[in-house]
């Protein structure tokens, strides 16, 4: 057990296992104790579930046993006379028993075979009863045992009990190891090894010491025969072990002694038996029978022990003798003990060959009887030592049988009565702390009653079952854990720390006994930074607010409630769009002027005018522009024109006034936009600083007015440009906004510009599809070139033609343009000097030579299906004709039908508003000319037509294209009409109240209620529109058959 | 022989998981038994080996109410007096650390400490 605790210092698994193993067969041992001292208590009965089990065995070994000691006994009846004589003396009980033993042995075997099988399950007591009644035979039979004899038995039990001893303490000595060796097979452990090298050794030596000592010891003995028994109290209080050796000699010894050459013999036979067919056979139960043999001689030996006590205290002999024995023994038997120890321990030698050898020296029993035990042939032994134990009984018999004297019977049996009581009490007294000291817990308190044998005869019973299935559990148990253990692993956890507990030091111990004393809590601190009292609880609040500077619209600061509101509001500021708006209202205003502005007219006219326009024969109707304006009175109108896209809208031109008025402008040249049914202001008022000689409207949306001056430079206004940007004037009650030129050429463009009084700006219309629908397409090209992407032509007096590329700017700019100083801040239209062309060339002309001034351009034409010919009106009489890009076209010059150059200035020069290559040339000779293009000489010439009066302006009625008007300078509108009259005008109306300065026809041919009138500008500045009657606005078919007939013949 | 008989026994080397020993749960039933038996108890040496088995029993009860089954429950309580010094506590254990664990709570007061350890080891 020992060894088994330092083992778990290394525990392994495999370690473990064999560990388990180890105390399971100690606990199996435990149950053999048990068994074993069952079956010592009840000796002739012998074990009942042994005998159960290895009944048969028994028998057939019985048997054989029996053949072997009837050999023997007939050798013994031959020296059956010696044997008599040993007996009388008391020497040698040994042979008398094992004789007896066999006698009885086959009387018991007789009485098994009557019995037959019952023995299995005979009740122990019986077996008591039996015994004791066979005792009782004997007794009856009046067989005189003596105290020897009952010592010979006891020496008997005492040897067995000796050999079960050395068995016992060899397995001591050897411990588990030497069980698992084995089981396992004979792996020698290193300790045995070692034990085994050191007892042989030491063996050689003893051997040879012991011989002579034994020699000695031999002759002792027989000098004090049986009596050395009683030595063994003191042997048992040295070392049991060595006791046992003693024993075990001492009983050899005496074997020798006794010339037991046969015994030697059968116990040679024995062991050969055992060495072939016993082992064999027993193999298969021999684990089984080994342990519970390996128990019974444990507990066998301590009861012998006990017993050897109690004979040693019961027989009172020889003290002297035995002291001096003991001494001799001590010695003796450490040497013997040493000496079986090697012997056992040497496997290697053959059996055979160490009784050979060594015959004499006495120790080859010893040999064999430790190769018996290592051959685990202990039933054997034990079966023996209960043959024996029967034999006793027989020997008793036998000794009856032996010629004793009956008196002398009858002592021995009294003295056998008391001994046997004796042996009784003391039986009981030993089981009771023998139960204590090996009966495992369990059986502890059936056996605890102390009352012998009878008691627990039950007793065995029961725990015998309980062994029975106890060793089935245990067994399972063990397979159990044995499968268990090769599926699973064991380890060792790691150690898992339960409890830390740091001691507390002085301070804390301190601070947590004596801490809070004197110390009173007054208020709780929440936000520890802020130390005032009152900020702990009050929540701060806050609000998001927002300002504007300069404020937008009325909110220039609001807060989240009020944001909300600001939200709504700009979402509904986001919602108009405020150009959608302007443009509407522009358009709305504009309708509802001129509603108004014509229920007014209505109203007056009714009563002003219609006198008036009575006194105009082609007039149907007349109505006048408010030109009563402050800054436009005492101005006369120095031109009048209308717009080609917008026929409404009117460009009047008012020359600088002579008289010095009222406002600031009178140097300045001022030019009215009107829409001719909004007469009762102008659209937009236009200033420059200089006169301005010739003005026109952009070619499509009139949105911008052109305009040259007579210093040389071209201006041009953007209407578009909000009036907020202008000047204001305010004039009365009313505010006038002026418009400074969107940009001009003045300054800026010197080197490229004009150098003298610019007579002409005429834009340059690219037509898309020429002649066929020419006012469409017109139209359209005028809706695309919004872009503002065209040329605008400039005519000065000297005939230099600059041509202009009008560019608008993605965006204006308040500070102006750098680099374009022309321009307006905020202005985005501008003009780029593209070419300059030289028109007059009068050098090259032939007429220089009778012509001393110098050639002078005065108007500027375009032709209306190719705006890359340009007619120009020259103060010759005659009408250049040129292209732009220098490529000669074939009349150079249209002149009037007298030949020569006459110092008459073209006052005037219309093409013809349908587009067909007619013009019309007015000179200020009076002579109006019919000119087609493809000819030099005009179609028709009327020279006298006004009566010698110069020609101011000649128009072709927009409507029909055989009519037109010429006014002359005498106030003298004529209106003619080439298919009713070729030759003189069909009208003539002579304006005497307020001469007409100049005029402008205007008329929509393109709309289905078609109208044309006139306007005229009066010398006083007023402005009177008259409407042609329909005689003059009705075209004809014959008015365009009129025109090509007049070519053809021409032609 | 009896191998033959129990067959290719089929050994529930594992426990289910229901099972399973639950280190949480059971340290969750000790802290409660422990919470309820001692709050508010003073140290007193006398019974405090009294109170110490009582409750060991009371927390393997519990255990065993929990069901932890084929476990084998130990159940270690330790009651001491807090006075400031040291304690520590440890254990290490031989066993299947697959199947086996252990479980443990403390509970203090002014007066004393508690270790209650559960250990469930299985039954194979």
């Amino acid at each position: 057990m020992n060894r088994k605790i330092t083992k778990e210092d290394t525990w392994r698994t495999d370690e473990l296992k064999k560990h388990m193993r180890g105390y399971e067969e100690d606990i199996k041992r435990g149950e053999k104790m048990r068994r074993s001292e069952d079956e010592r208590r009840h000796r002739s009965g012998a074990s009942v579930d042994r005998r159960q089990r290895d009944h048969e065995r028994e028998e057939t070994r019985d048997k054989e046993k029996l053949k072997e000691r009837e050999q023997k006994e007939r050798t013994k009846h031959r020296e059956l006379e010696r044997y008599r004589d040993m007996d009388r003396r008391r020497e040698d009980p040994r042979e008398k028993a094992n004789g007896r033993n066999e006698r009885e042995r086959e009387q018991r075997k007789d009485r098994e075979k009557d019995k037959g099988v019952d023995i299995n399950s005979r009740d122990k007591r019986h077996d008591r009863v039996e015994k004791e009644t066979r005792d009782k035979e004997k007794e009856r039979e009046k067989y005189k045992e003596v105290m020897s004899e009952r010592e010979k038995e006891r020496e008997r039990d005492k040897r067995r009990a000796e050999r079960e001893r050395e068995r016992r303490s060899e397995r001591d000595m050897a411990g588990d190891v030497t069980r698992a060796r084995l089981q396992d097979g004979e792996i020698e452990t290193e300790r045995d090894r070692r034990e085994r090298n050191r007892s042989r050794d030491h063996m050689k030596e003893s051997v040879h010491r012991e011989g002579k000592e034994r020699n000695r010891e031999r002759e002792r003995r027989e000098r004090h025969g049986d009596h050395e028994l009683s030595g063994y109290k003191e042997g048992r209080e040295q070392r049991e072990h060595r006791m046992e050796k003693e024993v075990g000699e001492k009983r050899r010894k005496e074997r020798e002694h006794r010339g037991a050459s046969e015994m030697r013999n059968s116990e040679r036979e024995r062991r050969h038996r055992d060495h072939g067919g016993s082992e064999g056979r027993i193999h298969g139960e021999r684990d089984r029978d080994r342990e519970r043999a390996r128990e019974e001689p444990e507990k066998r030996h301590r009861e012998e022990s006990e017993q050897m006590k109690r004979g040693t205290t019961s027989s009172h002999k020889d003290k002297d003798n035995r002291k001096d024995r003991k001494d001799q023994m001590v010695v003796k038997s450490q040497s013997t003990w040493r000496s079986s120890q090697g012997d056992f321990n040497d496997p290697d030698i053959p059996v055979e060959n160490e009784d050979t050898e060594k015959p004499p020296s006495g120790d080859y029993e010893e040999v064999d009887y430790e190769e018996d035990f290592e051959k685990m042939d202990y039933e054997e032994d034990f079966e023996d030592a209960d043959e024996d134990e029967h034999a006793s009984g027989e020997e008793k018999q036998d000794d009856k049988e032996d010629d004793l004297s009956p008196q002398r019977r009858e002592e021995i049996r009294a003295i056998q009565r008391a001994m046997d009581e004796e042996n009784e009490r003391a039986g009981s007294s030993q089981s009771r702390p023998r139960t204590e000291e090996s009966l495992t817990p369990r059986t502890d308190t059936e056996t605890q009653p102390p009352r012998g044998r009878q008691h627990r005869g039950v007793i065995d019973f029961v725990s015998a079952k309980r062994r029975e299935v106890s060793k089935k559990v245990s067994s399972r148990q063990k397979k159990r854990s044995a499968e268990l253990l090769r599926m699973i692993d064991l380890d060792f956890s790691i150690t898992f720390s339960v409890l830390d507990l740091p001691p507390v030091n002085e301070y804390d111990m301190y601070i947590k006994s004596f801490g809070t004393t004197n110390t009173k809590q007054a208020y709780v601190q929440c936000n520890e930074e802020n130390t005032d009292r009152e900020v702990q609880t009050e929540e701060t609040d806050t609000s998001d607010k927002w300002t504007q500077h300069p404020a937008e619209t009325s909110i220039s600061c609001g807060g989240p409630d009020q944001s909300q509101d600001a939200v709504v509001d700009v979402t509904l500021r986001t919602n108009f769009d405020s150009r959608r708006l302007v443009s509407f209202l522009r358009s709305a205003t504009q309708v509802m002027s001129v509603l108004l502005e014509e229920d007014r007219a209505e109203r007056h006219a009714l009563t002003r005018f219609k006198s008036q326009s009575d006194s105009l024969s082609f007039s149907d109707g007349c109505l006048q522009l408010n030109t009563r304006l402050p800054f436009l009175h005492g101005r006369q109108v120095s031109h009048l024109h209308f717009s080609d896209a917008q026929r409404q809208t009117l460009l009047s031109v008012h020359a600088p006034s002579t008289k010095p008025s009222a406002v600031r402008l009178d140097s300045q040249s001022i030019i009215c936009v009107w829409n001719i049914w909004e007469p009762s202001r102008p659209q937009k008022t236009l200033v420059y600083e200089s006169e301005v000689c010739c003005c026109c409207f952009s070619p499509g949306k009139a949105t911008l007015v052109f305009a040259g001056t007579s210093v040389g430079s071209v201006v041009l206004w953007d209407l578009r440009e909000p009036s907020s940007s202008h000047y204001s004037l305010k004039i009365g009650e009313s505010d006038w906004i002026l418009r400074y030129p969107t940009f001009s050429t003045d300054a800026v463009l010197s080197v490229s510009g004009h150098l003298s009084t610019v007579r002409a700006v005429e834009p340059v219309t690219v037509p898309v599809s020429e002649g066929l629908r020419p006012e469409l397409p017109l139209l359209v090209n005028q809706e695309e070139s919004l872009g503002l992407s065209f040329l605008l032509a400039s005519l000065d007096e000297k005939g230099v033609l600059n041509l202009w590329v009008v560019v608008e700017l993605p965006k204006s700019s308040d500070a102006g343009s750098q680099t374009d100083l022309g321009l307006r801040p905020g202005g985005k239209v501008k003009l780029l000097h593209s070419s300059t062309l030289q028109t007059c060339d009068s050098r090259s002309s032939p007429h220089d030579v009778t012509h001393p001034g110098p050639l002078q351009a005065l108007l500027l034409k375009f032709l209306p299906s190719d705006s890359s010919h340009y007619f120009i009106g020259t103060n010759m009489g005659v009408v250049n004709h040129g292209t732009r890009h220098g490529l000669k076209a074939p009349p150079k010059f249209y002149s009037p039908q007298v030949a020569g150059f006459r110092p008459v200035q073209i006052s005037s020069l219309e093409f013809c508003s349908n587009g067909q290559p007619h013009f019309l040339v007015g000179c200020g000779d009076g002579s109006v000319r019919l000119h087609s293009i493809q000819s030099e000489q005009p179609l028709l010439e009327w020279s006298g037509s006004t009566g010698g009066e110069a020609v101011v302006s000649v128009q072709w009625a927009l409507t029909r294209p055989a009519v037109f008007c010429v006014l002359d300078a005498a106030s003298c509108l004529h209106l003619w009409n080439l298919v009713e009259d070729q030759q003189r005008p069909v009208l003539t109306e002579r304006i005497d109240v307020d001469s007409v300065t100049t005029m402008a026809v205007f008329g929509d041919p393109a709309t289905q209620n078609m109208y044309s009138g006139i306007a005229l500008a009066k010398h006083s500045g007023r402005i009177e529109i008259h409407y042609f009657r329909k005689r003059f606005t009705v075209p004809t078919l014959a008015d365009s058959e009129k025109l090509d007939s007049l070519m053809r013949d021409a032609l | 022989m009896e191998g033959t008989e129990t067959g290719a026994n089929s050994y529930l080397i594992r426990p289910n998981y229901q099972h399973k020993f639950k280190a949480g749960v059971v340290k969750e039933c000790i802290r409660e038994i422990l919470r309820d038996n001692l709050s508010g108890v003073q140290y007193d040496p006398e019974q405090s080996h009294l109170l110490s088995t009582q409750l060991a029993d009371t927390i393997k009860e519990k255990l065993k109410e929990v069901g932890f089954e084929r476990y084998k429950l130990v159940v270690q309580v330790v009651l001491g007096e807090q006075r400031g010094e040291g304690v520590k506590m440890a254990a290490r254990c031989y066993w299947d650390a697959d199947t086996d664990n252990y479980a443990q709570d403390i509970f203090m007061n002014e007066s004393l400490f508690c270790v209650a350890a559960a250990f469930g080891s299985y039954y194979y």
